[in-house]
C-alpha cells in the first residue's frame, strides 16, 4: 500500500479522537467541568506513564486470567453445545439454562464466587468464564444446526456414523460461527475478571477500586484504557486463529480476487 | 456398503422393484400416489416431470434417504453388497477441503485407508477429466467443475446404483452438453444402472435409453417407454430429425410445456 | 382612626422583620453512611431541638458506599458534611479549599478484627502469618500498614463490607471499626479480637464534620451556631442516647436497637477522655493535623504536604 493510501486508511478514525482529546483536555484545563469528574487527558496520561510498570504487571495478570476463563467457557461452551446438537429434547431441556449465563448479573455473583473458589486467581478466571461462556454456547449451537442439509444427506448416503459427521462435517462447517462467537466472548472475558478482581483481589481489578478509593480518576480512566487494550488484543489473537483455520475457504477471511 | 469394489474391478448394475410406492408429507399432502416400476441392471433411465412432482423425493427414497408410507421398494445389485453415488442438485462440496479430498470423503467413511482413497479418487478426477485441480479449492472452480468434483466423488465407490437430481441444470449451455456427454461415456465405460432425474425433454431424450415420465403431485406415471435412438449419442444427434421426432413424442406426455427447441 | 392606621402599619412594618429574624435557615448535613452512633450526636441535637434554638433549621441526610461529601462541600452543594480527617488532606492538596471543624473520634476506631482462636497479639502478628486479612484497597490505613510491614506473609484481599466471610472462614481477618463490626459477630456467636490501628501510629481524627472555606469566611455566626449545636448534641448523646438511637433504628433497620446500644457504649472512651471537659468535644490539635499530612505524604498518597493549619479549624 502506498504512503498515501496507508494514510488514508489511518486517519479517519484517529481524528475523531484527537478531536475528543483536545476538547476534553479544554474542558478540564479552564475548569469548566470539575476534575472530579472528567481528569485531563494530560494527567490520564502522566498516570499511564508514572505507573507504567504496575499498571504493565496488572494488565498481565488479568490478560491471564482473562485468557484461562476464555479456554475454560470455550471449552465447556463448546462440549455443552455438542451435546446439546445431537438431541433435540437435550437442546429443548437445557439451552434455557444456558441463557442464564447471560442474564446473570455477574457483579452481585462475585461475592458467592469468593465465597465457593477463595481469593484470588480461582474467583476471577471464574468470572471471567461465566461472564463470556453464553456467546460462545449460541453460536456453536446456531453453527451446528446450520449445516447444509444436503451434506447432511451425502454422510447419511454413506451410512456415517454419529461421530464422523460430527468430526469431518458438522464442527468444520461450524467453524465461521464458532469463531464469530469466541471474538465477542474474548471482550467479556476482559470484563469477567475485571469484575472478578473487585471482589477477589488482583490485576488491573484492583488497581481501579485502589483509584476508586483514592479518588484518583486518572488512574482510573489509565486503568480502562488498558483494559480495553487487552480486549483488543485478545480479539486479534482469536481473529488471528480465525484466519489461519478459514483462509482457504471461507468468504469472510478470503481477500476477494 | 462396505464390499465397494476394490481398485481393478469393475462395478454391475443394480436392479429396482418399485411397487405401488407412495409417500405424504405434512403440510404439503400426497407427493407419491401408487408408483410402480422395474429397472434392469445397467439401464439409463430418465425420470422426467414437471417441477415439484415429487421426482426428487422418489429418488431420495431409492437413495435410501427418505422411507415409503406403503408399498415395496427393493433394489439388487447383480453380485455382491449394493453401492449407491448420489449427485445433488447443487455440488454440495465441503468448502474447507480441496477438490482431491473432497472427492475422497466417501472412501473415508467407509473406512479406506488415505493412500487407497487418493489413488482411487485420482482415478475418477481423470475420467471427468479434472485430474490437474486436485489440490484446488471448491471456490476457486467454475460451477461446471465443481459439479464434475461431484460426479468423480459419486464415482469413486464405484456405485452400481448412480443417481443424479437435476444436476446439470444451473449450468450454462456448452457445459451441460459437455457434462451430458461425459455422463454418457462414464456410463458407457462403467455400465451402472443410471436414475436420472430432470424437468428438461431435451436432456432426458439425449441422455437415456428409457424414460418415465411423471404427473404433477399427486405424482402417477404417465409414461414408461423406452428411447427410439441410437445407442452411442454424438453431439450431431443433437440436430437429428430422430432427435426431434422423439422429442416431440415424449414432450406431449408431459403435462407442462415442453422445453423449446 | 389614624391612632388604628398608625399601629397596623406599625405592625405590618415590624412583622417582616420579626419574620426574618426568627425565619431559619435551611443547611443540608451530608453524612458519609447510613445512621449509626457513629452519628449519634448530630441526631441528638436535631432531637433536642439544639439547632433550631439557635435559627438553623438541619436536614441531615445519609449517606452510602461511595457517597462524595468531600466533592459536594468543595463544589457547594451542601455547606456540611462529614468526611475522613485524610480525605480533608487529601483535598487540600488538590487545592480545594476544605476545612474541618469537628472530630467525632478523638481515638480513631479504625481497627483489625482477627479470631481470638489465632492466636495473635498485634497487627503486626496478622501481618506476619497466615491466613487472608481483608483491607480496602489504596485505603490511607491501608497503605500505612503496608509500609510499616513491608511484605506481607499474610495474603491481602479486597474488603466487600459486612462480615459474611468472617463468620464462615476462620483463617480470614478484616478491617473493622472496633465499635461495630466486633459486635456484630458476637451477635452472630462469633468470637472476635480487635486491634486498633491507632495503636501501630496512624491516627487520624475519626469522623469529622467539614465546610469549605470560604463558606466559613462569609458565615461565621451560623458556623458557630452549627458547631455549637453540634457539640451540645453529642453531650446530650454520650449523657443519654435512647432518643437519638430510637430514631436511628427507624432510618437505619439494618441495626437493631440492642446493637445500637451497645455501640454507643463501646464507643464512648473514643470520643472523649473520661474526664475531659465537655468544652474539648470534638476540638482537634495542630500537632495531630502536622503528623497526618506527614504521613500521607510518606507513603505517597499526596505529592504536596498543605499547611497543617490550612487543616482544621476549632470552633
Amino acid at each position: 500500500m502506498t504512503f498515501r493510501a496507508r494514510m488514508a486508511s489511518f486517519l479517519p478514525p484517529l481524528l475523531p479522537l484527537l478531536l475528543s482529546i483536545a476538547v476534553a483536555e479544554t474542558v478540564v484545563r479552564m475548569a469548566w467541568v470539575p476534575s472530579y469528574l472528567i481528569p485531563a487527558p494530560s494527567e490520564v496520561f502522566h498516570s499511564l506513564v508514572d505507573d507504567r510498570i504496575e499498571l504493565a504487571l496488572a494488565a498481565w495478570e488479568t490478560l491471564s486470567s482473562a485468557l484461562a476463563g476464555l479456554v475454560l467457557s470455550f471449552a465447556v461452551g463448546t462440549l455443552f453445545s455438542v451435546a446439546l446438537s445431537s438431541s433435540d429434547l437435550a437442546r429443548r431441556a437445557f439451552y434455557p439454562y444456558a441463557v442464564f449465563f447471560q442474564t446473570v448479573p455477574i457483579i452481585s455473583i462475585a461475592p458467592l464466587l469468593v465465597i465457593w473458589f477463595g481469593f484470588g486467581r480461582p474467583t476471577v478466571v471464574a468470572s471471567a468464564a461465566i461472564v463470556s461462556v453464553f456467546p460462545i454456547i449460541a453460536s456453536t449451537l446456531l453453527g451446528l444446526k446450520s449445516t447444509e442439509p444436503a451434506l447432511v444427506d451425502l454422510f447419511k448416503l454413506y451410512s456415517a456414523t454419529g461421530r464422523q459427521t460430527l468430526w469431518m462435517l458438522k464442527i468444520p462447517f461450524a467453524l465461521p460461527q464458532i469463531f464469530s462467537g469466541l471474538r465477542i466472548a474474548s471482550g467479556l472475558a476482559v470484563v469477567g475478571a475485571i469484575v472478578g478482581e473487585f471482589i477477589g483481589g488482583g490485576g488491573l481489578g484492583s488497581v481501579v477500586d485502589s483509584a476508586r478509593t483514592q479518588q484518583r480518576i486518572d488512574r482510573v480512566f489509565a486503568a480502562v484504557l488498558i483494559s480495553s487494550l487487552l480486549g483488543i488484543v485478545l480479539v486479534g489473537a482469536v481473529n488471528l486463529v480465525s484466519s489461519l483455520s478459514l483462509s482457504s475457504w471461507h468468504t469472510s477471511e478470503r481477500k476477494s480476487s | 456398503m462396505n464390499s465397494i469394489p476394490q481398485l481393478g474391478q469393475s462395478a454391475s448394475g443394480a436392479a429396482i422393484f418399485c411397487e405401488n410406492i407412495s409417500r405424504t408429507f405434512t403440510g404439503t399432502g400426497l407427493v407419491l400416489d401408487r408408483i410402480s416400476f422395474q429397472i434392469q441392471p445397467g439401464e439409463f433411465v430418465a425420470l422426467l416431470g414437471p417441477s415439484g412432482s415429487g421426482k426428487s423425493s422418489l429418488l431420495r427414497l431409492i437413495a435410501g434417504l427418505d422411507r415409503a408410507d406403503s408399498g415395496r421398494l427393493a433394489i439388487e445389485a447383480a453380485h455382491g453388497a449394493l453401492s449407491r453415488g448420489f449427485v445433488f442438485q447443487e455440488p454440495t462440496l465441503m468448502p474447507w477441503r480441496n477438490v482431491l479430498r473432497n472427492t475422497t470423503l466417501p472412501l473415508e467413511l467407509v473406512g479406506w485407508s488415505r493412500d487407497n482413497a487418493n489413488v482411487r479418487a485420482e482415478e475418477e478426477l481423470r475420467r471427468v477429466r479434472l485430474a490437474d485441480f486436485s489440490a484446488r479449492y471448491p471456490h476457486e472452480l467454475s460451477g461446471g467443475m465443481k459439479m464434475r468434483t461431484s460426479v468423480a466423488r459419486a464415482l469413486t465407490t464405484r456405485p452400481n446404483l448412480l443417481l443424479l437430481d437435476e444436476p446439470f441444470a444451473a449450468l450454462d449451455e456448452p457445459t451441460r452438453h459437455g457434462l451430458q456427454m461425459q455422463l454418457r461415456e462414464i456410463w458407457a465405460t462403467l455400465r451402472m444402472t443410471v436414475l436420472f432425474v430432470t424437468h428438461s425433454v431435451t436432456e432426458a431424450v439425449f441422455l437415456a435409453e428409457r424414460i418415465i415420465v411423471l404427473s404433477h403431485r399427486p405424482a402417477r406415471i404417465l409414461l414408461d417407454e423406452s428411447i427410439a435412438l441410437p445407442p452411442s449419442r454424438t453431439e450431431a444427434l443433437r440436430t437429428s430429425v430422430d432427435y426431434i421426432t422423439e422429442i416431440r413424442r415424449i414432450g406431449n406426455a408431459v403435462p407442462t410445456v415442453a422445453e423449446g427447441l | 382612626m389614624s391612632i388604628v392606621l398608625f399601629l397596623l402599619v406599625a405592625l405590618t412594618l415590624a412583622f417582616p422583620a420579626a419574620a426574618a429574624q426568627s425565619a431559619p435557615v435551611n443547611l443540608q448535613f451530608a453524612l458519609n453512611w447510613k445512621a449509626e452512633p457513629e452519628f449519634g450526636g448530630f441526631y441528638a441535637a436535631k432531637l433536642a431541638g439544639y439547632f433550631e434554638k439557635r435559627g438553623l433549621n438541619v436536614d441531615i441526610t445519609e449517606g452510602g458506599a461511595g457517597t462524595p461529601v468531600v466533592q459536594m462541600v468543595a463544589n457547594s452543594k451542601v455547606p456540611f458534611g462529614i468526611a475522613a480527617a485524610d480525605e480533608v488532606v487529601i483535598a487540600q492538596a488538590r487545592g480545594a479549599d476544605v476545612v474541618a471543624l469537628f472530630a467525632v473520634y478523638q481515638t480513631n476506631p479504625q481497627g483489625i478484627m482477627v479470631h481470638p482462636e489465632r492466636g495473635f497479639k498485634s497487627i503486626a502478628d496478622v501481618f506476619n502469618s497466615p491466613g487472608t486479612l481483608a483491607i480496602q484497597n489504596g485505603s490511607p490505613h491501608t497503605l500505612f500498614l503496608q509500609a510499616k510491614f513491608g511484605k506481607a506473609k499474610v495474603k491481602l484481599v479486597p474488603y466487600a463490607g459486612g462480615i459474611a466471610t468472617f463468620l464462615t472462614d476462620p483463617s480470614y481477618s478484616q478491617q473493622c471499626f472496633v465499635t461495630s463490626e466486633p459486635l456484630l459477630a458476637k451477635k452472630k456467636s462469633v468470637a472476635a479480637n480487635s486491634f486498633l490501628i491507632a495503636d501501630e501510629g496512624f491516627k487520624p481524627y475519626g469522623t469529622v464534620v467539614v465546610a469549605r472555606r470560604q463558606y466559613v469566611e462569609k458565615n461565621p455566626k451560623q458556623t458557630r451556631n452549627f458547631i455549637d449545636a453540634v457539640r451540645d448534641g453529642w453531650q446530650e448523646y454520650l449523657r443519654a442516647p435512647q432518643n437519638a438511637n430510637g430514631l436511628m433504628v427507624k432510618l437505619n433497620p439494618a441495626i437493631d436497637a440492642d446493637t445500637m446500644r451497645e455501640a454507643a457504649e463501646v464507643q464512648r472512651p473514643f470520643i472523649i477522655a473520661a474526664n475531659a471537659p465537655a468544652q474539648d468535644l470534638g476540638k482537634m490539635t495542630l500537632d495531630r493535623w502536622t503528623t497526618l499530612a506527614n504521613q500521607l505524604y510518606d507513603i505517597k498518597l499526596i505529592k504536596t504536604k498543605p499547611a497543617a493549619e490550612r487543616l482544621f479549624q476549632n470552633f
